[in-house]
């Protein structure tokens, strides 16, 4: 998208908020592909745990960027452990007490014995577009952006 | 490191081959000649200079983008070039000190810690051209008629020209009082087109309906020549500063538009805006998801430097110019020449390359042809004078 292979395209809110440089317009939320954005940990320690207390935390995550600005943000250093999937194995083999990861109905995290301690981002899919291609095709463009807009608020 | 990956160059850092730099260094020249021209006289500041000089005016963006060092000799901090815009502002302001109008160019090579776009260089041959001490439309116009001029000569058929202005939201950003840490997070929504988000921030801060609606509208005001007449209408409340931001804009449009470009308005186009105080210009082109020339008015630059004067510039990356243009300049003709002790021959030589001929000259070894030398005529002895022959 950013190179300009496409004009229009749709991505998640939580790859835009991972690659935060991406120079994207970021037109509408669509609304759909709803999803939380969470931190979480197994469910024994979230008992006892207080978020607040956190100064220094080991987390698993495929959004490193974002989830070290969001612990920054509260002050806390992170060491991250960049994963690619299967996110809720990394407590289990004990890679890291807490992860960071799109939660969806929280069925998976239950069955694997996690609990949601932090809420980070609720997450939808967006309609994005090539700042170059919305500047030499807005008159094609515009008119679909519209239409979209009028479906997504119908 | 082992042996084998020493040739290895960093990520972002490129060799330019033989093929390449040729045709670079026509493009060089043949743009040095338009601006020499146009009338902006060419300064070559220096690769690397104390970190303050560097980074005056241009805010956080730059710094970030500059690869730094410590002097030896003085223990400060040096940077080397990220952009050589300041540069030219400080020789302007400091070392010139003229009254009238000074029109710089430049061209040379500049580092950036991390590539401007996913995967790109951070070496560019960045080359430019400004002009100082006009505060008018005037010398937008001319900045802007130059960049495009610039670009054809460069080969590129087909421009859009993007423009906006920075006094725009500015004007309005004052007039509303926004807090300091609501301005930046207007401008990041804004900048990103994201209606949702600045719709979200203005509920949660207290902002009259009037310039609400303005800030708000300026999601809107972005397309084809009609955009300005809107802005009109839509921010007739704004103040004085904001329409006199249109007044300017529209000169510029106009002039641009003489030149038969398409023309693209964007009244929320911010790229640059702790920098710039004016008209903003980048041209964009059909298949590139990046402009290829960006510009703009940056009044007051050289205040740091001890005067403050009006600015406008432009600047490209001249080796992504050249990537742009397809085509291969293929080998130059060559003629080779035997590698004979005989004062006539090198008589004959010298006076082919005064005559601005290549010419080659075998050395003792292994006999190669002509072709692999890189000629398509050979000099040989015939009736006992020496001739020119194709091959």
């Amino acid at each position: 998208m950013q190179f300009g292979a496409a004009d229009l395209g749709i991505a998640g809110l939580d790859v835009l908020m991972e690659y935060e440089d991406n120079d994207l317009y970021q037109l509408l939320d669509l609304g759909i592909a709803r999803c939380r954005l969470m931190v979480a940990e197994p469910v024994g320690l979230a008992a006892k745990d207080d978020p607040k207390s956190w100064t220094r935390v080991r987390v698993a995550t495929k959004y490193v960027n974002l989830t070290r600005r969001h612990f920054a943000a509260k002050g806390i250093q992170t060491d991250i452990i960049k994963l690619y999937g299967s996110m809720e194995l990394a407590p289990l083999v004990g890679l890291s007490d807490r992860i960071v990861d799109l939660v969806e109905t929280g069925n998976t995290l239950k069955a694997n014995g996690l609990a949601e301690v932090e809420h980070i981002a609720d997450i939808s899919a967006w309609l994005v577009a090539n700042q170059a291609s919305m500047k030499m095709k807005h008159a094609g463009l515009k008119p679909l952006i519209e239409r979209l807009r009028q479906a997504v608020a119908g | 490191m082992s042996d084998q990956d020493r040739w290895l160059l960093p990520e972002g850092i490129e060799e330019i081959l033989p093929d390449e730099a040729r045709r670079l260094e026509q493009l060089r020249r043949r743009l040095l000649d338009q601006f020499d021209v146009w009338g902006y006289e060419l300064v070559m500041p220096p690769l690397i200079e104390y970190l303050e000089a560097l980074l005056t005016g241009t805010g956080r963006d730059l710094d970030l983008q500059t690869f730094k060092l410590t002097d030896q000799l003085t223990g400060r901090l040096m940077g080397v070039r990220a952009d050589m815009t300041p540069q030219a502002a400080r020789i302007d302001a400091h070392y010139l000190k003229r009254e009238a109008p000074v029109r710089l160019c430049y061209v040379g090579s500049v580092l950036r810690t991390r590539p401007d776009v996913f995967a790109g260089s951070r070496e560019l041959l960045q080359i430019g051209a400004e002009l100082f001490g006009h505060p008018g439309p005037e010398s937008d116009v001319e900045i802007a008629a130059l960049m495009l001029a610039t670009l054809e000569a460069a080969g590129l058929p087909e421009l859009h020209v993007d423009l906006g202005h920075v006094g725009v939201f500015r004007g309005l950003a004052t007039a509303a009082m926004l807090p300091e840490s609501l301005e930046g997070e207007l401008f990041d929504a804004l900048q990103r087109k994201a209606r949702a988000r600045v719709e979200s921030l203005f509920n949660a801060a207290t902002i009259k309906p009037p310039i609400r609606n303005m800030l708000l509208a300026l999601l809107d005001l972005n397309g084809g020549r009609d955009t300005l007449a809107r802005a009109r209408t839509l921010l007739k409340e704004a103040p004085r500063t904001v329409h006199e931001a249109l007044d300017n804009l529209d000169s510029v449009a106009n002039a641009i538009e003489r030149t038969g470009r398409p023309v693209y308005f964007d009244l929320a186009e911010l790229r640059g805006y702790r920098y710039y105080t004016g008209v903003v210009f980048s041209v964009l082109a059909p298949g590139q998801g990046q402009a290829v020339a960006r510009g703009g008015r940056y009044d007051g630059i050289g205040q740091a430097f001890g005067r403050a004067r009006a600015a406008t510039g432009f600047s490209a990356d001249l080796r992504r110019l050249l990537r742009l243009t397809a085509g291969n300049a293929g080998m130059a003709a060559a003629i080779v020449a035997p590698g004979d002790n005989d004062p006539e021959l090198d008589q004959v030589i010298a006076h082919l390359r005064a005559q601005g001929e290549r010419v080659i000259r075998r050395l003792p070894g292994s006999p190669v042809s002509v072709k692999t030398l890189g000629g398509d005529r050979e000099l040989i002895r015939q009736n006992g004078q020496w001739t020119v022959k194709p091959v």
